[in-house]
């Protein structure tokens, strides 16, 4: 094990002898990784591979890893259940992508005005604003359920909509973007006349496009997979997300089909895969620039 | 993230002179700062009642006596003296900080474990196959794969025990022993996040200056030396950035368990946000349910506090 370079690439080394030992640590680390991405996936080819099968059979040990015969009835069977997973798919893409486009309007404006705008008590705005990041969504459960109590919004898509539609992260990742835009475009727009929305909407935001959609695509995953809150704030079948009709599904300790459960959670996950397929690169950079650019 | 900007991206401070005369603060000025505060208003707004108000209402809703149907009665710190003798609070929050412990640890250790190996010079199109595969289970609902989980889980039906027991081992009760479900929910938040930890850390990996590590290497440092001496002070900051996504994250377990366990045997696997979700909305005691509240809020705010902090002192910049 020696030979595993930490984290660094392996250099060329002058002799031959030396060179054998970094191959042999490769071929280890090459073998660990495999066993590693074996099990990240195993569990999703499990699930659809159960999804394609007889019901009876869902349970059949030992387990078949690829599916043995393509068998949709299950999709037919989840969708038609008691369990109105449609429906309940449609109410998360309603507020999935309403979220997402209140989000891409309001995050980069608000970005903009704090990377690029002057106005009185700015960074004090901007502070507090990037504290909200450290309240936790248990704490403002409580007060947020009676405040939707109040205006009747319980049960009802809103309660999730308003507040999900703006948002310190997506303010603090386009006012990162909008800082690093040369000076002199803004300039020059001022110059020609533009003023301060027409800078905004004509020269900025039109370059921000890659950032606006990796906030678009992080804000619709979000809240396509979230739990806790629309636990809280739906409570019928007719009203629930779709991660609350799958646990309705599930029934208690697991009862329900499982080779249909198994098929409605493989039409759950497609965002994520389509998205994974899609935008991974972007994503991905988004993500640990944060962390590692600091 | 950070509070702070570097210097020269600051814009351009206003000129001291125009401090001085107020009322002659030039019509273009005005007009910049009224747009400033409409491009921020509906995001301050949103702040204001959904995020701080919210706060400030949960601290007060910790000092009353609440059951919703009667109007809030105050009745001071006795919220957080109760707390003090809550056998369940004190038994959830302890599975809750075991579940701490253990992401910080196995998330993290697997994270790293895996990036350092993955940062190797491999072909490109395997690196890319190996970092999707793990990233992969980090885009999909902790439902979902909660979901897929709990099946594999199952005593006398589940693949986990079957090549448990393929290799001579005991079946295992994951889901309705008391130590198992604790184990249970632990390989699923792992198994979920250590793929977005490895990111953070391939992504510091690669800003390891190269020639530092070999003028170690020339040096005759092992391996070993190298990966404590230099790796280590350098990607220290995504590590510690890491580790406070992992505690964060923990800290607010909430439903795998509801999928996996459902808190069960007993309380053995109940997190103290399914405590403060069960006190709140089926006991309706909303008072005391804000005050544990609160203690979590402070515990995150504390944590990402120390972050900043920290990064400032031990953590190696440049």
């Amino acid at each position: 094990m020696s030979s595993v370079n930490f984290g660094i690439r392996a250099s060329r080394t002058p002799t031959r002898q030396a060179s054998r030992e970094p191959v042999i640590g490769k071929t280890i680390s090459v073998a660990l990784l495999i066993i590693g991405a074996v099990a990240m996936i195993a569990p999703f080819l499990w699930m659809f591979t159960t999804s394609l099968r007889d019901a009876a059979q869902a349970y059949d040990l030992p387990p078949q890893w690829l599916p043995t015969e393509w068998d949709w009835t299950n999709y037919a069977g989840a969708v038609s259940g008691p369990v109105p997973i449609l429906k309940n798919m449609l109410n998360s893409a309603i507020i999935a992508i309403a979220v997402s486009i209140g989000m891409i309007i309001t995050a980069p404006m608000a970005g903009y005005a704090f990377a690029r705008l002057q106005f009185p008590g700015k960074n004090s705005i901007f502070v507090g604003l990037l504290s909200s990041l450290m309240v936790p969504a248990q704490v403002t459960i409580i007060p947020l359920f009676l405040l939707m109590r109040t205006f009747g919004l319980l049960d009802n898509p809103l309660s999730l909509i308003l507040p999900g539609i703006t948002g310190a992260l997506g303010v603090f990742l386009l006012r990162q973007f909008f800082l690093g835009l040369p000076q002199e475009i803004i300039d020059a727009a001022r110059m020609d006349g533009a003023n301060a929305w027409q800078t905004y909407r004509l020269i900025a935001l039109p370059l921000a496009k890659n950032a606006v959609s990796t906030l678009g695509v992080i804000t619709f995953l979000g809240s396509w997979n979230a739990y806790f809150a629309p636990s809280i704030f739906l409570n019928s079948t007719d009203t629930a997300t779709l991660p609350l009709g799958l646990v309705l599904m599930l029934g208690p300790y697991g009862a329900g089909n499982v080779a249909q459960v198994m098929a409605a959670t493989t039409i759950a996950i497609a965002p994520a895969l389509v998205v994974f397929l899609v935008a991974q690169r972007w994503i991905i950079a988004s993500l640990t620039q944060s962390a590692v650019k600091g | 993230m950070t509070l702070t900007v570097p210097p020269t991206q600051l814009p351009p401070a206003p000129a001291v002179g125009r401090r001085g005369r107020p009322g002659r603060i030039s019509t273009a000025r005005r007009q910049e700062a009224l747009t400033g505060y409409a491009f921020t208003a509906p995001t301050i707004v949103g702040f204001l009642v959904f995020v701080l108000g919210p706060l400030v209402a949960a601290i007060y809703l910790s000092l009353t006596k609440y059951n919703i149907l009667t109007p809030p009665k105050f009745i001071g710190i006795d919220n957080y003296v109760r707390m003090f003798r809550d056998e369940r609070l004190a038994q959830t929050y302890g599975n809750t900080v075991l579940y701490v412990g253990a992401a910080v640890v196995l998330i993290n250790g697997f994270g790293l474990l895996f990036a350092v190996l993955i940062n190797q010079r491999l072909p490109k199109a395997l690196t890319y196959v190996f970092r999707s595969a793990y990233f992969f289970p980090y885009l999909v609902a902790l439902v979902y794969v909660s979901i897929i989980w709990q099946a594999l889980f199952q005593k006398d039906t589940g693949i986990l025990n079957y090549y448990l027991t393929a290799l001579g081992g005991e079946k295992i009760d994951w889901l309705n022993s008391s130590e198992f479900a604790k184990v249970s929910v632990i390989i699923v938040d792992t198994w979920r996040n250590a793929g977005f930890a490895m990111l953070i850390f391939v992504a510091a990996l690669q800003e390891v200056p190269k020639d530092m590590v070999e003028a170690a290497r020339m040096d005759g440092a092992n391996e070993w030396q190298i990966f404590c001496r230099i790796v280590m002070p350098m990607i220290s900051q995504a590590t510690f950035f890491n580790i406070t996504m992992t505690i964060i994250g923990a800290f607010q377990i909430y439903e795998s368990i509801i999928v996996l366990t459902r808190g069960g045997p007993g309380d053995a696997s109940r997190s103290v946000v399914m405590y403060i979700a069960e006190v709140a909305f089926n006991k309706f005691d909303m008072g005391y349910a804000s005050a544990i509240a609160v203690t979590l809020f402070l515990i995150i705010m504390l944590v990402t506090l120390a972050q900043f902090r920290l990064r400032k002192s031990w953590v190696n910049n440049e």
